[in-house]
């Protein structure tokens, strides 16, 4: 009843150049499912340079200092601060780059994008690396042009909304649009025309709300001055693959996108709509390939589909439905690692709201994957770990509720933990159960808008929108949170905050402006004014830190709940179990089973075919390869371990053993014929030997090579048994066991043959010839039995002690080393060594000295032997009584072929010997060997790890130190440009204008400084680019 | 309505934290709706983490506030369940009649409550979803008995359990009534089959379940401590982050 997973221990931080592809939402370089090779822009090397952006037309933007990186088949820019402005351009979407002719010793290129944008950049580092810039980039625009993706631009544009609006706007006919969408965007659906009608033929995508709308009051949301004020950002400063993102960009976001733009930005945003352009048709095809496939997955999403926001009208429709399936199955089927998670189906309910299936498919990919890492995965360790960031983040920036909490014993995870899963949306659609929601029916969708402006902040600026959110919450609530007692009182306080949400943050202020400030943009202004400090990188470096703290805790869960599920422990204790666990863990992570999504389908048509439904649930079982690798952590057998030292070390390799007897062992265990263990398998069939005395010993190796399970070995059977023995034995010292062996072959012969029943006529005649050549007995002909097997057994001492003790004390339980967790080691000396001490590096490092050793004369191996119990060469001898002179004498004749038939275990033994004594003159000489590699590893992290710990001046002690709102004083505040443009609209509506005043008042709520990294004289060296005519 | 929402520390009712468990989609949701407003919803949102309900529930002689934890049922939610389970005095652990593998889910949480959860836990076994395997007139009868207006405080009404009704769609049963009581009389458990449709066998439970809460020990505890029973010896351990790790719990109370 257990599965098992090892997903954890294969976290591997990302790397400084995976930390900045994240950074520019770009989509994992690499093939997405193996089903794809690398593309020829992976070859092209990467390369980021110092410039300078400006936009190409005058006075539209400042001109900015940062980064220009090349990373094909994508252009990106970031300014200096990291997050005044930055783009992210698809090198498909650049038709020109033109350098320009400007003043001496100054290099810039004007690049002209697909739709007539011009961007230039003014490239300050030195000749030579822009040279090298220049002609990198020349060589990854010819891959794109080759690749013909240069020519997809154009269409793919066209499913995008932003293009439609900017060409109904500019085409004069924007009534043309406005005839057919509600106020809130959605369509007015049209009595169908008699064909000819093809000029309003919707081409751009979009979600369920433009047939069943879109929740909120289009009014209150002040959708026409949203949609104003966006439309002319993104005329002038690119949209969906193109858009440049300055401060306006993310300011407009925060007050909230409008609802036809809304899903087209999101995909922009995250990024997801990178993936959509390079993987046209993907979506369409895996549900095609997948088509009447059926997992638990599959089972799990149609239990939800209909609870998920059963209130909005599209989800009481098959239409909606069905598209919520399609997609929540088709991720299912893209990551069957991960499935499907409850809180998905409300996520995905949500985005498919304003997005097309095929955005929404994307886009979940992109949370899932990048966004929320870890969330949804059956471990659920990215939450987990977010939530103890969370707590710690909350203990940094507001230490007086963490002190409280802790005082009054409550868990901020019982709050916080819904906040993070579902990004704030089941909060609000949570509110439905309380009571007090029952008497505010009338808001209905009210909280869900609230939610939407979340993510919608969240796709711009990253997850760390979660944390500042969840910060702001609490400090907002602060006072009241201070009055609790336990959870309860913490979950029902939560709970009247939400709904509470669309009310007045300031009721009894004389201001009417301050007045209508909501509950939701204190929050908001809270969140991202107060706990700026909050940065990706802080998370990032906090996540490192309690990495390794949460998967320890999530594996001894699981540990414990897989020893707990056993049906029978046997005679081990809880502990025994548990080490029996690490092993079969441990053999996992190195040869890790086949993906559990298999062995769930295959579960799954197993209880099907039973049709009683005994094993419901899916079992992680291991295959013959990782046995082999469990069972060489567990008896010493199994293993080959040769103790090398060469004069600067001493190391034991230890390498897996394969021999036909683990095989058999694999098959005996598995009593469910399965062809794999499952751990309950593994502990039924440790049990049935560690605990075994002298008779049931013999008889359970009687049974394993008993293959038909008569009571009776065949004569070939007794030749696998004594090839398991010299197996068994092939790295002890000395010949004592193979003149075991040897004897048991001869008795075993004997009493064979002696015991064949009479009625054979061959035997008769030849037992007449007296010593004439054993009988002939065919291979498969039950030969010995198990009295007969025992009695051998037992004539001699020295297989008599291996039953009595050896072969039950070979399988040991030892406690294994704390394997080693991927280090998070960080900076530059973590990144170097983290790159130098993987495992091939160790094992050249270890060749080498081994060369060295050699050549010193100073090379040994020495295996380990696997029972040890004989240390001396003489034989002891064998037991006289119970064999008759008779039965001696053709013992040498047989022992000669057993000899013959393993050469190579007399040369091993020998060849043991010889090293043997060297060993020991040796290492009296040698000087002291240096630590083992392995542990070097951790040493030069942890003075990195220490200075992380140390406290970051970034973030204060906020708590209960409120300062006021710029929305207080927004008025004086404003930017005097936007307000002169609003201006210009005389034709407008007098209430329009409000509105659009209103929205810029919170635009500007949302204010910041923006340091361009300019001096005075760089900004007049860009602005006179603007006018530079390309070189000739 | 019946919850006064920040519970203060006046109120004279004794406070009894309660978890619910069970497998995905077996109702546990509809069960606490049913019992904290007699109401019932066709599709219900998936809990997502937990949600957390209060309903006061009067005996003769006391009144008991419950607490209710309302539990995510899928399987990847199973590691967060301590954070819920720690310091409940009670829990319902619900299974689905009609569903055989969601009674083992069932015994598994039994077990790791056992083992892991406050040794004094009162658990109940509740089957749902009776209303499916009943004939129609059966299934009126339980309703009947459930007043509109009680939802306010739930009065006891310990009615004895309608006996299983042997026709109609019983053939969608897969747990007989009798392998989950034996099952339960085993462990020690309360045990009821309810429907949170019909409401049938719902407030029975929570009643059942407060006449058997060792009161006293909860008031002494409470006395004692400033805090919750438990909450003390939890803290001890490690106070932070969600908390998995079994030593930080009092004591192991295996007895199997």
């Amino acid at each position: 009843m257990a599965t098992i997973s090892t997903a954890l221990r294969n976290f591997k931080e990302p790397t400084k150049e995976q930390q900045t592809q994240i950074g520019f939402s770009l989509p994992q370089s690499g093939p997405l499912d193996g089903s794809e090779q690398g593309t020829a822009a992976d070859d092209i090397e990467r390369m980021d340079i110092n410039a300078v952006l400006s936009m190409g037309q005058q006075g539209e933007e400042d001109s900015y200092a940062g980064k220009l990186y090349l990373m094909a088949p994508f252009l990106c820019f970031t300014s200096l601060d990291r997050r005044s402005v930055r783009f992210t351009l698809p090198l498909s979407t650049i038709r020109r780059v033109e350098r320009l002719n400007a003043r001496a010793g100054i290099y810039a290129l004007s690049l002209s994008l697909w739709n007539g944008l011009k961007i230039i950049v003014q490239l300050t580092s030195l000749r030579p690396t822009a040279d090298l810039f220049c002609s990198l980039l020349r060589d990854a625009l010819k891959v794109e042009l080759q690749r013909g993706q240069m020519k997809l631009c154009k269409p793919f544009a066209k499913t995008c909304y932003s293009e439609f609006l900017l060409a109904s706007d500019s085409d004069a006919s924007s009534s043309s649009r406005l005839e057919h969408e509600r106020e809130d965007g959605s369509i007015i659906e049209q009595e169908k025309k008699p064909d000819g009608e093809g000029g309003h033929e919707r081409t751009y995508l979009g979600g369920l709300g433009l047939k069943f709308r879109f929740p909120g009051d289009p009014k209150k949301l002040r959708e026409a001055s949203k949609v104003k004020l966006w439309t002319s950002y993104l005329k002038t400063h690119g949209r969906n693959l193109t858009l440049l993102r300055y401060p306006q960009c993310t300011r407009l976001v925060q007050v909230g996108l409008p609802n036809r733009l809304r899903g087209e930005m999101w995909e922009t945003l995250s990024g997801s709509i990178y993936l959509r352009f390079s993987h046209p048709n993907y979506y369409v095809q895996l549900l095609k390939d997948n088509e009447g496939r059926t997992s638990t997955s599959t089972e799990d999403i149609e239990k939800d589909l209909h609870r998920s926001l059963p209130e909005y009208a599209g989800y009481q429709s098959e239409e909606g439905i069905g598209a919520l399936r399609r997609v929540l199955q088709a991720y299912s089927f893209k990551n069957p690692e991960l499935g499907y998670c409850q809180a998905m189906n409300i996520l995905a309910a949500a985005i498919l709201i304003y997005m097309s299936e095929e955005q929404a498919f994307w886009l979940l990919e992109v949370l899932c994957d990048r966004l929320l890492p870890g969330y949804y995965a059956p471990s659920m360790h990215g939450t987990l770990l977010d939530q103890r960031v969370f707590e710690s983040l909350v203990q940094r920036t507001l230490p007086i509720i963490h002190e409280h909490f802790q005082s009054v014993d409550v868990q901020l995870s019982v709050a916080s933990l819904p906040w993070f899963l579902s990004l704030h949306a089941t909060v609000f659609s949570c509110i439905k159960l309380s009571p007090a929601y029952l008497s505010f029916r009338y808001i209905n969708s009210m909280p869900m808008i609230f939610a939407f402006r979340i993510m919608d902040c969240f796709f711009c600026m990253g997850p760390k929108v979660l944390f500042q959110v969840g910060l702001a919450i609490l400090k907002i609530n602060g006072d009241k949170l201070l009055a609790i007692q336990d959870d309860g009182q913490f979950l029902n306080l939560m709970r009247d905050y939400f709904a509470s949400l669309a009310e007045s943050a300031h009721p009894k202020s004389s201001d009417p402006r301050a007045r209508a400030i909501t509950k939701f943009q204190e929050l908001l202004l809270v969140s991202f004014r107060e706990f700026s400090g909050i940065t990706e990188d802080l998370i990032h470096s906090e996540r490192k830190r309690f990495r390794n703290e949460i998967i320890h805790s999530i594996e001894s869960f699981s540990k414990r709940s897989a020893i707990r599920n056993l049906r029978t422990l046997g005679q081990f204790s809880k502990d025994q179990a548990g080490l029996i666990y690490d092993a079969l863990y441990k053999a996992m992570c190195i040869v890790p089973p086949p993906s559990t999504h298999q062995n769930v389908q295959a579960d799954l048509l197993v209880t099907t075919a039973n049709g009683e439904g005994v094993e419901e649930k899916p079992e992680t079982r291991i295959e013959l390869k990782t046995f082999r690798y469990f069972l060489s952590e567990i008896a010493t057998w199994a293993r080959d371990e040769k103790i090398v030292s060469n004069g600067f070390q001493q190391r034991v390799d230890r390498e897996v053993a394969e021999h036909e007897f683990i095989d058999r062992l694999f098959f005996f265990w598995d009593t469910s014929c399965k062809g794999a263990l499952s751990f309950q398998d593994l502990v039924n069939g440790l049990d049935g030997v560690m605990f075994n005395g002298l008779m049931e010993n013999i008889e359970w190796f009687f049974n394993l090579h008993d293959k038909n399970k008569d009571g009776y070995l065949t004569k070939d059977e007794v030749l696998v048994l004594s090839e398991t023995w010299l197996f068994i034995f092939r790295f002890e010292v000395g010949d004592a066991y193979l003149g075991a062996i040897s004897r048991f072959m001869t008795n075993a012969f004997e009493y064979g043959d002696a015991l064949l029943p009479e009625n054979q006529d061959s035997d008769v005649k030849e037992s007449e010839g007296g010593g004439s050549p054993p009988p002939h007995v065919s291979s498969n002909q039950p030969y010995l039995n198990l009295p007969t097997f025992r009695m051998v057994v037992l004539a001699d001492e020295i297989l008599e002690s291996f039953f009595e003790t050896d072969m039950s004390a070979s399988f040991r339980l030892q406690p294994l080393p704390e394997m080693e967790l991927p280090v998070s080691s960080s900076g530059l000396l973590g990144d170097i060594w983290s790159t130098i001490a993987t495992d091939s590096n160790k094992k050249i490092f270890n060749m080498f000295t081994d060369e060295l050793g050699k050549t010193i004369g100073k090379h040994q191996v020495i295996h380990r032997p696997s029972i040890g119990r004989y240390t001396k060469l003489e034989e002891p001898k064998a037991r006289e009584s119970l064999l008759t002179p008779s039965m001696r004498r053709s013992a040498s004749k047989s022992s000669l072929n057993s000899a013959s038939a393993s050469p190579s275990v007399g040369l091993t033994s020998s060849s043991t010997l010889s090293v043997d004594s060297l060993a020991i003159s040796s290492s009296s000489t040698s000087t002291p060997p240096p630590p083992p590699p392995a542990k070097d590893t951790a040493t030069p992290v942890s003075p990195v790890a220490d200075s992380e710990r140390g406290p970051l001046p970034v973030v204060q002690p906020a708590m209960l130190e409120r300062t006021p709102f710029a929305i207080d004083d927004v008025g004086s505040d404003s930017d005097d440009d936007e307000e002169d443009d609003e201006e210009e609209d005389d034709d407008e509506e007098e209430d329009d204008l409000e509105d659009d005043d209103r929205v810029m008042d919170e635009v500007d709520a949302f204010l910041e400084a923006h340091d361009s990294g300019l001096s005075e004289a760089d900004k007049a060296v860009a602005k006179d680019l603007l006018k530079a005519e390309p070189m000739k | 309505m019946a919850d006064s929402a920040s519970g203060s520390s006046a109120d004279k009712s004794v406070q009894v934290k309660l978890v619910l468990l069970g497998e995905a989609a077996v109702g546990k949701s509809s069960v606490v709706l049913r019992f904290v407003s007699n109401e019932f919803q066709a599709n219900k949102e998936p809990t997502i983490g937990a949600a957390f309900l209060t309903q006061k529930c009067r005996l003769e002689d006391r009144v008991l506030r419950y607490e209710i934890w309302d539990t995510a049922g899928q399987e990847r939610f199973h590691s967060l369940a301590p954070m819920y389970y720690r310091n409940a005095q009670a829990a319902v652990v619900v299974y689905d009649i009609t569903k055989a593998s969601s009674l083992d889910k069932a015994k598994s949480w039994v077990k790791e409550l056992q083992r892991q959860a406050n040794p004094n836990i009162v658990i109940a076994l509740a089957g749902n979803k009776l209303d499916l395997v009943q004939s129609s007139s059966a299934a009126q009868s339980g309703s009947t008995s459930e007043a509109e207006d009680e939802a306010d405080d739930a009065t006891a009404t310990p009615g004895e359990t309608p006996g299983t009704p042997e026709d109609g769609s019983e053939s969608l049963r897969q747990v007989p009534r009798e392998e989950a009581q034996a099952y339960a009389t085993e462990a020690g458990l309360l045990f009821f089959e309810i429907s949170a449709k019909t409401g049938e066998g719902v407030v029975d439970i929570f009643t059942e379940i407060a006449k058997k809460i060792p009161i006293e020990h909860i008031l002494a505890s409470s006395r004692g401590a400033a805090g919750r029973p438990g909450a003390a010896g939890a803290r001890a351990g490690n106070a932070e982050g969600v908390n998995l790790d079994e030593s930080a719990k009092p004591k192991d109370a295996c007895n199997c």
